[in-house]
């Protein structure tokens, strides 16, 4: 293990002058941090827009014109206004739904890689049998079964439906990390369970959680894109899937009414685009090993060693030199390089 | 009735087009044929000069189809998945066995125009009324089924007995309103229920029962021990112009009938010589296929379907202007009158008040539905004669939010720091309302209510469950609101439409299946007036009945409608055939089912 770490501590151990740089993030994480934020901030000037989604303002697919960007949607409501609405709830639901999920999602997985034996099997049997059954499928009968359909209760549900694979990820980290020294240390100190699991297993397994929860607001939303397009959707609510639920059943596309399902289509590809964009590029960030141009940075960085490794020499040569500057930094770096190894 | 020469006349504004759609070819003649631009026929097929008439709205025809498809004719709308069963009294036949769609196959005696409201001959010639105690049908001569053989007055009234026999087809709530059914000859006669004196649901039954053949439906009696329902069979023996050729999972064929009794009748066979059903699996395929002319006629909705004889093609409905189709049922907005809050009247009339019936019309029936009025009659077609307008518009309600706020406040109520309405402690809402998932119209005319409730302070929300989901809760009163159907019109509404409103007979509890009601709106006098209205002798007191019952509906709003749909939607594509019934060429109503089947006999082939 640590000898893994040194050798990729010396690798990126080139003197970075800003921080931002030594984190190190790739031009596609600003990409995906552009687009996530353009959707939110597209979302949240719905407060200013100054027609509201349920403002009648023309007809039945009114086209773009008449000072109308986007036409009119069938109930003759602004389509601009209704995208903006329906992009914030979506949004809503994709974190409700991502946090419920991810906080389950790991909470088990911790739970099943850290304890073993057979609660681990218990644990992982459940989730084994969950993720069996088409998450879809349940989703859809859950949501019929709900007397009325919130936007909270149908975070909820499509959260408590989809956290499975994050749970079996994590219990495959937790197990590798509960084998490690410094647990046994916390052990042996007489620190309880949640506060092992919390405080000795999570961060080392944050980043993997981080971008599972990316992963899952993503999915939550196309989750909710997909329940509502059946009319399963929350009801009294704009979202991106009701937006294409009346589309679709106002026959939009044969009516050639393409401003109706054209800009919720497009905003629900760019934010799913976007967070798997940001998820990818988060784990650049987290992994040095997946870091884009690694072969020209590793060449740069055996550079830079051979270059210091030729200072050093001359600094040896020369008397009562200190150990050089080059030590202070190989210290460092481990520990924040090993909390984003995958093991 | 039959060799109905075709009218054609202008119509300069929507007035003068009710008055003619109540009084049928009273109107009208040659001279004011000039001024009719739809008339004029257009496209390829009117090279020679002749005026084709039953086109397109824009006043287009097609040039014809060629080969064998030429003289076929192509319809949708009616059958959604693989025929399975052709017993017309299964729960779920096939098209077109499916009882009252088409009597193309299976006929019925009298045939129900909805325009004018007239009862046309039928298998009977003729029908004569006897005060409200009898009715006596002539049968026509030489009627022969399918197979060759007789049709005799023992096969209408063993139909009829069929209802007798297995107490659980539709047929047997005949036996609710008649008496007795006997036969001398070709003369059939009916003894109304003497308590019931409801003429108008009995000459409903009789225009939408088909008949079927005795000697075959004996043999099913015998076979199914008495479970008619549960026969199955693709075959139909019919007495109609065409006789069922194919059925598989892609189409339905329909082949002429060459030794049709009607010839003579209806002034010749057929002009198509197969009907073809193809099945479609959405509304979208097969609006996508009747634009291109793959389909010459069909039932389903077409949002904004002048989009399509705006783009040239030649595609045309019954009316020429808004609202296109002729109204024939009224989706009712119903309200639990158990429900507290709802149980007071002044609050049932101030959301009549909270609607934006426009809005309705314009959005979510895609201008389907002339101006709602406050009345169970619809004012229109058959059913105008019995309105009393004037007395509708003066007591009546239209939108208007500020009225709906205004008489809450009368009513005692007033407004929470919630912006919701409450009196006592008493909230107006949350309540749901609900309706099926995918009946779209129906559910985007909730969307409006709803929101238009939120306006004025009413806490209601939409809720779309499965259909047989809202139908147990409707029938088990187990609902706030709902948007519900009523009977469409038929030879026994408005009456059967007050009856399913408002009758107070056999009311049943909340949580027991009732059939009409649904909101338990209870009151003394309604069961009287509506035992008036069924028994009225003549037209003048059957009209003072209905006013009295429609006067009684408006100072208590047990339900109000929301907009108006045509029974059926009817829309044709003149690529191949002309002479579709129009507002203007109005030989024939806009219908499959009932007197609809007129037009099949009529049409013309493009290029002939």
């Amino acid at each position: 293990m640590s000898t893994v770490n040194t050798s990729m501590a010396e690798e990126t151990a080139a003197p970075r002058a800003n921080t931002l740089r030594s984190f190190n993030v790739s031009a596609r994480f600003w990409v995906a941090l552009v687009i996530v934020a353009g959707v939110i901030l597209m979302s949240l000037a719905g407060f200013v827009y100054p027609t509201g989604p349920a403002e009648k303002v023309g007809s039945l697919y009114d086209p773009p014109g008449n000072g109308l960007l986007m036409g009119t949607d069938n109930f003759g409501h602004d389509v601009i206004a209704v995208l903006m609405a329906g992009t914030r709830t979506s949004l809503i639901i994709g974190l409700v739904a991502g946090i419920v999920a991810t906080t389950i999602g790991v909470g088990v997985g911790l739970l099943a890689g850290y304890v073993g034996g057979w609660f681990e099997e218990l644990l992982m049997g459940v989730t084994n049998v969950v993720l069996a059954i088409p998450a879809i499928v349940v989703l859809i009968l859950i949501s019929m079964s709900l007397p009325n359909s919130t936007i909270w209760s149908l975070a909820i549900v499509i959260g408590i439906t989809s956290w499975p694979w994050t749970a079996r990820a994590v219990r495959a980290q937790a197990s590798s990390v509960a084998t490690r020294e410094h647990i046994d240390v916390a052990r042996l100190s007489g620190v309880r369970l949640p506060g092992i699991l919390l405080k000795d297993v999570l961060p080392y397994i944050l980043s993997y959680a981080v971008m599972a929860f990316v992963l899952q607001v993503a999915g939550a939303i196309l989750a909710e894109a997909a329940l509502s397009m059946l009319g399963l959707g929350p009801s009294g609510v704009n979202s991106l899937g009701t937006q294409l639920h009346w589309a679709l059943a106002f026959q939009a596309v044969a009516s050639g009414a393409w401003w109706a399902f054209l800009p919720p289509t497009l905003v629900l590809t760019l934010v799913s685009f976007g967070f798997l964009l940001l998820q990818a590029s988060l784990d650049e960030v987290f992994n040095p090993r997946l870091r884009r141009g690694k072969r020209k940075q590793m060449k740069q960085a055996a550079a830079r060693r051979e270059e210091e490794a030729r200072l050093l020499a001359e600094q040896a040569v020369a008397p009562g030199a200190p150990a050089g500057p080059g030590a202070g930094g190989t210290h460092e770096h481990p520990e924040r390089s090993e909390a984003g190894d995958p093991v | 009735m039959t060799a109905q020469q075709s009218h054609r006349f202008s119509i300069s504004d929507g007035t003068t087009r009710r008055r003619f759609l109540a009084t049928t070819g009273a109107l009208g003649g040659a001279a004011a044929l000039a001024a009719c631009g739809g008339a004029t026929g257009g496209g390829g097929g009117g090279d020679e000069g002749e005026e084709l008439v039953g086109v397109g709205n824009n006043g287009e025809a097609g040039t014809g189809r060629s080969g064998d498809a030429a003289d076929q004719l192509f319809i949708a709308g009616f059958q959604w998945s693989p025929p399975t069963n052709f017993n017309t009294f299964a729960g779920a036949p096939a098209w077109p066995a499916s009882s009252n769609v088409a009597q193309y196959v299976y006929e019925t005696l009298l045939r129900f125009d909805i325009v004018s409201g007239e009862l046309l001959p039928g298998l009977a010639a003729s029908y004569k009324v006897d005060g409200n105690e009898s009715i006596s049908l002539t049968l026509q001569d030489g009627i022969t089924w399918h197979d060759g053989s007789e049709f005799t007055a023992d096969d209408a009234l063993y139909t009829f007995e069929l209802g007798k026999i297995d107490p659980g087809l539709g047929v047997a709530s005949f036996w609710t309103e008649v008496d007795e059914m006997t036969a001398d000859g070709k003369t059939i006669s009916i003894a109304i229920n003497a308590e019931r004196k409801n003429v108008g649901a009995v000459l409903a039954q009789l225009a939408q029962q088909f008949i079927v053949p005795k000697a075959v439906f004996e043999k099913v009696v015998e076979e199914t021990g008495k479970n008619v329902a549960s026969w199955e069979t693709d075959e139909a023996i019919g007495t109609g112009p065409f006789t069922l050729e194919l059925a598989d999972q892609t189409q339905i064929i329909l082949a002429r009938n060459e030794d049709y009794w009607g010839e003579e009748f209806y002034g010749g066979l057929p002009k198509m010589s197969k009907i073809i059903h193809p099945i479609f699996k959405s509304n979208e395929d097969g609006n996508i296929k009747f634009q291109s002319g793959a389909l010459d006629v069909m039932q389903q909705f077409v949002p904004q379907i002048w989009k399509m004889w705006e783009s040239g093609k030649p595609v045309g409905t019954y009316l020429q202007e808004e609202p296109y189709y002729v109204p024939g049922s009224v989706p009712m907005f119903l309200m639990n009158a158990t429900t507290p809050g709802l149980d007071d009247p002044k609050v049932r009339k101030a959301l009549a008040y909270a609607v934006d019936y426009a809005s309705i019309a314009e959005t979510a029936m895609s201008g389907y539905s002339s101006q709602v009025l406050a009345s169970l009659i619809i004012p229109d077609g058959a059913e105008d004669q019995w309105l009393d307008r004037d007395k509708a518009k003066a007591d009546g309600w239209a939108y208007d939010a500020e009225k709906a706020e205004s008489l809450l406040q009368e009513a005692g109520y007033a407004k929470g720091d919630d912006g919701i309405y409450a009196k006592d402690g008493q909230k107006l809402g949350p309540w749901k309302m609900i309706t099926p998932q995918g009946w779209t119209d129906w559910n985007a005319a909730l969307k409006i209510v709803s929101k238009n409730f939120q306006d004025i302070g009413v806490d209601a929300s939409t809720n779309f469950p499965q259909q047989a989901q809202v139908t147990t809760a409707i029938q088990n009163g187990d609902f706030a609101m709902a948007c519900w159907y009523v009977a469409g019109t038929n030879p026994a509404t408005p009456w059967q439409r007050f009856s399913d409103v408002m009758s107070n007979v056999d009311m049943v509890e909340l949580g027991q299946t009732a059939y009409r009601n649904y909101g338990r709106w209870e009151n003394g006098e309604v069961n009287d007036l509506l035992e008036v209205a069924a028994a009225a002798p003549d037209d003048d007191s059957k009209k003072e009945a209905l006013t009295a019952l429609d006067e009684l509906y408006r100072a208590e709003v047990p339900a109000f409608p929301l907009m108006y749909r045509p029974d059926e939607f009817f829309e044709f594509n003149a690529s191949n055939w002309t002479n579709w019934p129009t507002e203007d060429n109005d030989y024939a109503p806009p219908m499959f089912r009932g007197a609809g089947n007129t037009w099949i006999f009529e049409l013309k082939k493009i290029g002939e």
